[in-house]
This record gives C-alpha cells, structure tokens and sequence, in this order.
C-alpha cells in the first residue's frame, strides 16, 4: 500500500527504492503514525485540523517541496477553510490573531531554527497559546521539516 | 598536531513549565512509559508530555531510527545527527551526539575536526555523509543527486542511505523541539 511518504517522494511498488523504504518497517510506519498525531490527533489541543494542514502548506512552500504542497492543497481544501486559514496557508502575514504570530513563528523555526530564543515562546503565550498548544505546534513544526527532508532524500535517491 | 577536542554535558531547561509528575494525566503517565534513548524520564520529556499522543509517535520512531539493528552503522547515524544538529544550532544535541560517536569509534578525531571547523580532515566516507547531513539540514533543495552519488562511491548501499537520510531528518524534528522548546548550559 502506498503510504504519504510515497506519495510525496513519488514512489509506486514497482520502483526498487519502495521496497527498500520497506526494509525498515518501524521507519514506514512511525512515520505514518507521527502523521496522524501532528495533522489529525485524537485530541487536538484546540489547534483544529484545517489551521494544522494549513501550517504544513505553508511549510511544504517554505521548503519549496512542490509535491507536498499539492498534497496538503488538496487536504486543506477538503476541510473547508476560512479565507484567514487560505491566507495562512499561501504564505501571507497580515493576518489576524493569533495566526499572524503563528506563522511568524512557523516561518522562523523552519527556515532558520538556529535563531530560536526563549522570547518567541513568549511570543506565542502572549498570543494566547497554552502550553499544550505550544507543544503540540511545535511537533508539528518539527514533522513537516523532517517530511520534507525525507522525501527530498527519497526523490534524490531515484534520480541518482 | 591539534589537541583534541573533549566536550563536556550540557543541561537543558525548558522555556514553559513541564508537566509535573504529581499532576500527570493517566495518558501522559503511560506516554512517558516510552523516552527517547530509553533514557530517564527528564525535564525534556515532562515538556513534550504536555501533547502525549506526538510525544509517543515521535519518541517511538526516533528510537527506531537511531537504535534499529542492521543497516548504517551506529557512528554514521550519529555523525548524521550531529551534522543536522551543528546547522540547526541545537548545542545540547550536537554535544550529546558529538559524544556517541567519540564513544562509539574511540576516537575524538572526527568530533575535533568538526569542532575546530575542519571538515576538510575528515576521510572520504565521513566527509561524504556530513555533506548530506549539513545540505539536507540547512534546506532540503540545498542537497543534490550528487549527494547521494558520493555516498554510493564511498560503497553505501540503498538501505544504508535511507537510514542516513532518516537520521539526519529526525534531527530536522528534534533540534526544533530541543533548542526552541529550550535552552541548555554547562554543567
């Protein structure tokens, strides 16, 4: 079965790299179920699954996977979001709050996290964002960077 | 003849209050049955505990990851951590991981060259990973199909690789967990 991470490194059961991805079963998998409980988490924390997709959109553009901004397009787009959450979603910032702290913050921590300090933490409390919510942003953050490295690898594997 | 370099342990604290012991709920209590390097249950984890459910689906692929037998030797995926970590600006994982592979070749000579900003003295098949490792880390459109092909050259196979790049991308989530959620100090 094809999973996301398949589909975003494009890879389909007869390419060679599928069954090698399949020779760590733990790594498929894990991967999957850390999908589900950054997007689409039995308790969400109040951080809903449309401004979740929402955010990976806008990370998959931040770091310029284009398949993974299609995929998270189509997702955001089943969900029916505001016109603040497309807004979020395209990259803007002149949003309302607290998603212009939010995507500040994604924006930050993705492109450069080596300039995190302890002031965007505040930052995000001030927004309003309890310490759940703090947490489970910043997986969320965390996942979408390490999705997209791992299908970058898989995609370069196949053309090398 | 350089000295070698020989890091001492950081300490980290969180920015935000963890969840304390005394106060956890019965899925935090279970989720944190489960720690990353089957370490102790530490300021760290009472953290990320605040959203148990990433918590356990994070911690459980990550020990995978580093920890899984067969495949890229265990000093390789912690050069590739340490790599990421370097980029990420995350020092107390670029410490920790800096002292697995010291530890695990017996050597600090890999660890001293990356340290004193010589990567130039490394040999071909360290050099080829922590190529990836930092290209990957600083922007995934930043590594190449040449990337990959040094790796091939210096004799890694596919599943070798895989474990490579998923070493240096669970540090893509770890460092933003680490040195933002964070900060660390000596002693």
């Amino acid at each position: 079965m094809i999973d996301a991470m398949d589909k975003a490194a494009g890879l389909s059961p007869d390419d060679a790299l599928f069954s090698a991805r399949r020779f760590r079963p733990e790594f498929v998998q894990g991967a999957e179920e850390c999908l589900l409980s950054v997007l689409l988490p039995a308790n969400d924390h109040g951080l809903a699954a449309s401004l979740r997709v929402a955010l990976a959109r806008r990370m998959a553009a931040l770091n310029a996977d284009q398949a993974l901004m299609v995929e998270y397009n189509a997702q955001l787009a089943d969900l029916d979001p505001t016109e603040q959450l497309l807004a979020l979603a395209q990259g803007a910032t002149d949003l309302d709050e607290p998603l212009a702290t939010i995507a500040r913050h994604v924006d930050l921590i993705t492109l450069t996290p080596n300039k995190a300090e302890a002031s965007d933490i505040t930052r995000l409390a001030q927004a309003g964002l309890n310490n759940p919510q703090i947490v489970a942003l910043s997986e969320l953050i965390a996942f979408v960077n390490f999705q997209t490295r791992v299908a970058t690898g898989l995609r370069l594997m196949r053309s090398a | 003849m350089i000295s070698s370099v020989r890091l001492k342990p950081l300490t980290w604290h969180p920015h935000i209050a963890p969840v304390e012991l005394s106060e956890a709920t019965t899925e935090q209590l279970d989720a944190m049955k489960v720690t990353p390097s089957a370490k102790k249950v530490s300021e760290y984890v009472r953290t990320l505990v605040h959203d148990p459910e990433s918590y356990v689906a994070r911690t459980v692929l990550f020990n995978a990851i580093m920890y899984v037998e067969g495949g890229l030797a265990r000093p390789d995926r912690e050069l590739g951590a340490l790599g990421a970590s370097i980029v990420n600006g995350c020092k107390f994982c670029a410490v920790v991981h800096a002292r697995r592979h010291a530890e695990l070749t017996n050597s600090d000579d890999l660890v001293t060259a990356l340290y004193l900003d010589k990567p130039e003295a490394l040999g071909p098949r360290d050099a080829a990973i922590y190529s990836l490792a930092r290209r990957l880390s600083a922007a995934p459109s930043q590594a190449t199909a040449d990337d990959i092909a040094s790796l091939r050259s210096v004799g890694m196979d596919d599943i070798e690789i895989i474990d490579l790049i998923h070493a240096i991308s669970i540090f893509g989530w770890a460092n933003r967990l680490m040195h933002v959620l964070g900060h660390a100090e000596s002693g």
